[in-house]
């Protein structure tokens, strides 16, 4: 009567249990086709690309030569590289704390319910929603250095063009030191999906926690400091993570708009706009293909150290 | 009579562990099953088997004379009730319970007219516009039955739908459960761990223990011939009494004859008369009164324990030393080594 | 925010006026001069009817997409699934200027440049892998009774997601759709590289020729700033609510 001997191993029919039939299958297959297409032809194909136009010269208008090593080794030896790569490298180190640590600030000042609160919420959000070019175009407005307001502000009180005390404003656009501080100072205002997501975690702590410590008598800092920060560690640990990895990114609009990659030398030259100068205004696409190959190699590196990130705080909150 | 359902050495697998055991059931037309059972028995995953939910590794699931293996849920035709009822949260209860007709092509008018018939049936026909969202759990309940009455399939499988219930609802419910039964005459398949609802609601009774069907009998048979001390235990609480049949306790009337091979005897708390003058000593450990009612907890000699149940107003004092006794008629015998029904 | 009313603050200032010797948030005299000659010089007309064609086709079908492909995910093959949000998720991490050389050079081999089609194509993306991951979490945390409910009444996965799944996420939807939105109205890098006919120009690479026309009309420029983020904010503001205060229902 057992039909064991007919029926297919167990394995097999258990892994067909969420879509037992044809139709089924079918329907599935459809629905998840047009992003299978956009996930290889828009990602994985361009990236297979990179890694064959490296290894060419190619300008768009002559058929690709084979390269071989050329072009990496020149990216070696290109000083304009070496600066855009230490730029970017340097603007991951400096801003991306910075923003998350203001979007924790934020975040832990906003998550209770109170007067206010939803209105500084949307507040602080609202820039992310701004345009990039537009915001980039207000930037340019507001870093100039006769008619920008930020120097009207710094001038105010001060004679003859000076600040009140005494000393020359800063001429952002123009002094290296200047620059990349205005594009760091630009980027803290747009953290607002930072912010979203810690508002989320911080309101997702237990909340027996804090009312015990509040049985404890326990400072602010100190809930800070023994609650709040270890319990929160690993969401700050991926979002910087995640951040540095797309600073590689939002780094180019501020540099193409406001400062052009100056002032000189090359101050304000991010991986991003060397990729789109070398491939897009010198038509070097080997040369930019290469130079993208570090940058992805630099967002390879960014994963790894979530991936450990990840598997530590698992085996932390285990024990 | 024509078969409502037919499971025929039917195994079945989660992951890489076998969740049931070549089980074989058959449920005639218009009858009432029970799979009763403790958690992890399997029970679920029959109703999920014969819906189709679940694949088989092995067997046939017949339904209605017609074998149904191979085919997808929906051709099944067979209806259930969810343990969490199950109910589209953004559906009213009429679209709830027209929602199997419509998504079938059942004209719109006509589906919604046989909704609230079978809201009517159910006694649900007050809510027809509300959403789940506003429904109590005795209501939901309702009209999870009422969405599974209305395309009057061939089998209905409810799945511990009574679980979410409070204590007096459940008791409602489930002689509501058996008058609709009555009323409508369907094949119902019902899942339960609640022993007392299997010896009220079915007609018959299957108990499964660790993916294996133990016993398959009336209400009657399956408290009064338990298959196994499995079966035996898990049906009646406090559970049955079992102690090995040549230990301290012996029922002192006619003995059967017994055999050579180990045997285990045992009888419910009901069955133990305290007031004797002879028999079994014992010490009370600790007596439970509830109302009129109470159990006596007691040790036997080298440690064995009884329960016996007692009128409150005649209950023992902890500490007392008392005398049991019980009949041959009140026994059941089992094999001590495969805990089977030994049969004189 | 204090960023957001400079820019209108500004973009209400009379073109062509020496600097303010002090900082000024009402402008005096308040002009709209610098909005009118956005409209004349920039083409801002034209190009915002381009970025309202793309966000017309795109936010749907992105939305459609990433909806599509994360019930998808729910329902196949539990490998398959690991294997495709394995690779969602190494696409997430792909910086997207990583990606612009050999993007052009596939949609330059299709010829496709100079057309709105590669400004339309991450819809294929679901704009965002990020946005087919949430939405495949959202239809994940639905009750698993529900879908087996629908399999017990034949419904097929496509009308499954439409009758079922799909309405009982519409938070969800009402947020990714804003988002995705802000993002396609927003994008700069895209027309940048692929659109070079000014027929075709979208709003924000409309408001790059305008300050590059006269780098020092701030009014002007501002004043078409405002133009391309006004659309953007309301659509975001209007859907914020969802994610920022949907928690914020007294706990316990």
């Amino acid at each position: 009567m057992s039909a064991s001997g007919e029926a297919p191993p167990a394995r097999a029919r258990a892994r067909a249990a969420r879509s037992p039939d044809r139709r089924s299958r079918r329907h599935l297959a459809l629905m998840l086709t047009p992003y299978l297409v956009g996930l290889v032809g828009l990602v994985l194909v361009p990236a297979l690309v990179t890694l064959g136009l490296s290894v060419t010269h190619y300008d768009l208008l002559r058929p690709p030569t084979w390269a071989g090593l050329d072009n990496f080794a020149a990216l070696l030896e290109d000083p304009i590289f070496r600066v855009a790569l230490l730029n970017s490298v340097v603007f991951a180190l400096v801003a991306v704390p910075l923003r998350v640590l203001l979007a924790l600030g934020l975040a832990l000042l906003l998550h209770r319910r109170a007067r206010g609160v939803g209105t500084a919420r949307t507040a602080a959000l609202l820039p992310t929603a701004v345009p990039e070019i537009a915001y980039g175009l207000l930037w340019l407005w507001l870093f100039n250095p006769l008619y920008g307001p930020i120097n009207q502000l710094l001038r105010a009180g001060g004679e003859h063009g000076l600040t009140a005390l005494g000393r020359t404003p800063p001429q952002w656009l123009t002094d290296p030191t200047s620059a990349r501080a205005g594009i760091i100072l630009m980027s803290l205002f747009t953290m607002g999906e930072t912010f979203v997501v810690l508002l989320a975690a911080r309101r997702a702590l237990p909340r027996d926690v804090y009312e015990m410590a509040a049985i404890e008598d326990a400072t602010g800092w100190d809930v800070f400091r023994r609650i709040t920060l270890p319990l929160m560690a690993p969401v700050l640990a991926l979002l910087a993570v995640r951040d540095a990895v797309a600073s590689l990114h939002f780094t180019f609009v501020p540099a193409f708009v406001v400062t052009d990659g100056g002032p000189p030398p090359y101050a304000t030259t991010y991986l991003s706009l060397f990729v789109y100068q070398t491939g897009f205004e010198y038509l070097r696409y080997g040369y930019a293909a290469a130079a993208t190959l570090v940058m992805m190699l630099l967002t390879v590196a960014a994963v790894l150290v979530q991936w450990r990130l990840i598997r530590r705080y698992r085996r932390f909150f285990q024990v | 009579m024509t078969d409502g359902l037919v499971l025929d050495g039917v195994s079945a697998a989660y992951r890489d562990t076998a969740v049931l055991h070549e089980v074989d059931l058959s449920v005639s037309r218009g009858e009432l099953l029970v799979v009763l059972g403790p958690s992890g028995a399997g029970k679920s995953t029959v109703l999920r088997v014969v819906a189709g939910l679940e694949p088989v590794t092995a067997g046939r699931v017949r339904i209605a004379d017609r074998d149904v293996t191979d085919e997808r849920p929906g051709r099944r035709n067979v209806s259930m009730v969810f343990q969490s009822y199950a109910l589209f949260p953004h559906l009213t209860v009429v679209e709830n319970i027209a929602f199997g007709l419509e998504v079938r092509d059942t004209p719109r008018r006509l589906a919604r007219e046989r909704a609230r018939a079978a809201a009517e049936t159910v006694g649900c026909a007050g809510l027809l516009d509300r959403r789940p969202g506003q429904l109590s759990g005795g209501e939901r309940q309702r009209v999870a039955l009422a969405r599974a009455l209305v395309r009057e399939p061939d089998v209905f499988l409810l799945d511990e739908p009574l679980s979410n219930l409070d204590l007096a609802l459940r008791a409602e419910m489930r002689a509501e459960l058996r008058a609709l039964h009555d009323r409508i005459g369907a094949t119902m398949v019902h899942v339960t761990h609640d022993q007392t609802e299997a010896l009220v609601l079915a007609d018959r009774i299957a108990v499964l223990r660790d993916g294996r069907v133990e016993q398959v009998g009336t209400p009657d048979e399956i408290w009064r011939a338990p298959a196994s001390t499995f079966v035996a235990r898990f049906v009646g609480s406090p559970a049955m009494n079992l102690l090995p049949a040549d230990g301290p306790l012996r029922p002192r009337d006619d003995a059967p004859t017994l055999g050579e091979e180990p045997l285990e005897i045992g009888f419910r708390p009901e069955a133990v008369a305290l007031d004797a003058t002879e028999g079994t000593p014992a010490t009370v450990d600790r007596v439970e009164v509830i109302g009129e009612d109470a159990f006596a907890y007691l040790s036997l000699a080298a440690g064995h324990q009884v329960v016996a149940r007692v009128p409150a107003a005649r209950r023992p004092e902890r500490g007392a030393a008392v005398r049991l006794d019980v009949r041959w008629a009140d026994a059941h015998l089992f094999h001590a080594a495969t805990g089977r029904r030994y049969q004189p | 925010m204090p960023p957001l009313l400079l820019l209108v603050s500004g973009s209400l200032t009379e073109p062509g006026l020496p600097p303010s010797p002090t900082p000024q948030l009402v402008p005096d005299p308040l002009s709209t001069t610098g909005y009118e000659r956005a409209l004349d010089l920039g083409g801002l007309l034209r190009a915002s009817l381009n970025s309202v064609l793309v966000a017309v086709v795109a936010v749907p079908l992105s939305v459609l997409v990433a909806s599509l492909a994360g019930f998808a995910l729910t329902r196949i093959a539990p490998r398959a699934t690991a294997v495709v949000v394995a690779a969602s998720l190494v696409a997430l991490m792909v910086p997207a200027t990583a990606l612009l050389v050999p993007r052009f050079a596939i949609f330059r081999l299709l010829g496709l440049t100079d057309t709105l089609v590669p400004l339309i194509a991450p819809a294929l993306l679901g704009t965002s892998p990020l946005y087919v991951l949430v939405y495949y979490l959202a239809f994940r945390a639905l009750p698993a009774d529900l879908y087996d409910a629908c399999l017990v009444e034949d419904l097929s996965p496509l009308r499954t997601w439409w009758r079922v799944a799909l309405p009982l996420v519409r938070p969800v939807t009402a947020g990714l759709t804003a988002l995705t939105f802000v993002l396609t109205w927003s994008n700069f890098l895209d027309p940048l590289i692929y659109v070079y006919d000014r027929d075709l120009f979208t709003l924000p690479l409309a408001l790059r020729s305008l300050s590059l026309l006269d780098p020092t009309n701030f009014p002007v420029f501002l004043a078409g700033a405002v133009i391309a983020t006004v659309p953007a904010l309301v659509v975001f503001a209007l859907a914020q609510r969802r994610f920022l205060h949907h928690d914020d229902r007294p706990e316990g």
